[in-house]
């Protein structure tokens, strides 16, 4: 499913992108749109706020087709302190501007997109088109946290493919 | 066509509606081919397709009986008959509109016209006020009706487009039958009282007297004798006589980009006017239109069959 996962990251980066292009974080030096994947980075002993933390959590498998389709629980965490310049009065509207960002960008249609293997990216090699589609359901937002100064809030997507013959 | 596109069931999300009208007096619908036209953008159907939004709670039963013939001690199934062929079709709509209202009604839907200053209060609106001419140069989308005219007439207002009523009978409404008179009536504006050839003012243009709309009329470039009339909502009446009759198309879009295309050549209600009424956020209740359809038959020219529907599987 790593290509599944991987394929969905990249879809919901670019629209994420495309809805708010001066979102962007500082990641190991490397300044880039403001979306990650928790297990693809190193570990951290604090949250990034501001950006859009995947991680991966429950799968499930229906095997009862000519392929076998996996179900993989998606979680999106985020959250935000508000701007300094606002002494962080703004950051209900912050909290409020990601879910906007996030809703649009997992609704927009459609809702699912060639899967792709980025493995060869590793060895200089170029992504490989598969033969299925990876395809994701609704958002669902969980309650909002306070913490300290920082507003919270995970949500979930529900991201759907077909396992491929030889696929990892 | 891949392998794993024939091989898997779709999975399906959501369906989208369109509809296209049915020539009533000759009972002609519009064809849809799905050979030519399967993949089609589902936001910009082909001509003269009209997009009915998405749909949900989307239902089609089969009504169609087979029975076996058995002769002999003891009988035994010889051979097989359909005595019977039906199918029925029911949806709701996620929108309520001038079309979605029409249609899942069933019957004559009104446009509530404008009323005249002092008119006698009536059930489905009273005396109109004066339609206003077309002028030259209108289109489906740009109705000319004189800056005086314009004045009257605001932005986001609907306004129903249609010719006079003249004591005809028969299917009246430009674009698609909105209704059937049986003996004539007395009403000038009767016409764009049940026409479906209504659009919503998207700007007017003060120096010009256009009224941009915000989508092409159903009927499409508006005829020289037609008038525009202001609606200020629409109404529609259990007891109706008229049956409304469409054309049908229904797309399920796979998640491996394959389609499935139901083609319904002639529908018509067969159930009362009629909401779902189902729980919302916050303790409110959401109110959707909801629809049960009777499909007719037509005869598909290719080899003489007579059918009621075609379902067509495009691969993505």
């Amino acid at each position: 499913m790593q290509s599944a996962k991987d394929t969905f990251y990249e879809v919901l980066r670019g629209r994420l992108v495309v809805g708010n292009p001066e979102r962007t974080i500082v990641l190991r030096g490397v300044t880039r749109p403001g979306v990650m994947v928790v297990e693809n980075e190193l570990v951290s002993a604090v949250d990034l706020t501001d950006c859009f933390r995947l991680s991966w959590g429950e799968s499930k498998t229906d095997v009862a087709g000519a392929l076998p389709m996996v179900a993989m629980s998606c979680e999106i965490e985020y959250e935000t302190a508000g701007t300094a310049a606002n002494a962080g009065m703004d950051r209900g509207r912050m909290l409020a501007a990601m879910d906007g960002e996030l809703l649009v960008a997992v609704r927009t249609w459609p809702q699912h997109a060639l899967k792709n293997n980025y493995a060869g990216l590793a060895f200089g090699q170029a992504v490989k088109a598969m033969s299925t589609n990876v395809w994701w359901g609704d958002v669902v937002f969980g309650e909002l946290t306070v913490e300290g100064e920082r507003l919270k809030r995970a949500a979930t997507v529900q991201v759907m493919s077909y396992q491929e013959a030889g696929e990892l | 066509m891949s392998t794993v596109g024939e091989t898997m069931s779709p999975v399906l999300r959501r369906v989208r509606a369109y509809f296209a009208p049915v020539v009533r007096a000759s009972e002609t619908p519009t064809i849809f081919d799905a050979a030519q036209s399967g993949g089609f953008g589902l936001d910009c159907p082909p001509a003269p397709w009209v997009d009915l939004g998405w749909i949900d709670g989307f239902v089609r039963k089969c009504g169609t009986k087979v029975v076996a013939l058995r002769s002999g001690a003891p009988a035994t199934t010889q051979m097989q008959v359909r005595t019977e062929i039906e199918a029925t079709v029911s949806f709701g709509f996620e929108s309520w509109g001038k079309v979605q209202l029409a249609l899942a009604s069933g019957t004559q839907q009104m446009n509530l016209l404008k009323v005249a200053s002092g008119a006698v209060a009536e059930g489905s609106g009273g005396t109109a006020v004066a339609a206003v001419a077309l002028g030259s140069g209108s289109t489906a989308t740009v109705l000319q009706v004189g800056v005086a005219a314009a004045a009257g007439f605001a932005v986001g207002e609907l306004v129903a487009v249609d010719v006079d009523y003249v004591a005809a009978t028969g299917f009246v409404g430009s674009g698609l039958s909105g209704a059937y008179v049986r003996s004539a009536l007395t009403d000038v504006d009767y016409v764009r009282r049940v026409t479906l050839n209504v659009g919503r003012i998207a700007s007017i243009s003060a120096t010009t007297g256009a009224l941009t709309l915000e989508a092409p009329l159903l009927a499409g470039v508006p005829s020289a004798a037609m008038k525009v009339s202001g609606v200020v909502g629409f109404c529609d009446r259990e007891g109706s006589s008229f049956f409304q009759e469409w054309s049908g198309l229904f797309v399920g879009e796979g998640q491996q980009g394959e389609r499935v295309v139901w083609f319904y050549p002639r529908l018509q209600a067969m159930v009362g006017i009629s909401e779902d009424v189902s729980a919302s956020l916050g303790g409110y209740e959401k109110a959707r239109l909801a629809g049960a359809f009777r499909a007719l038959p037509v005869v598909d020219a290719v080899d003489g069959e007579t059918v009621v529907c075609f379902r067509s599987y495009v691969a993505g």
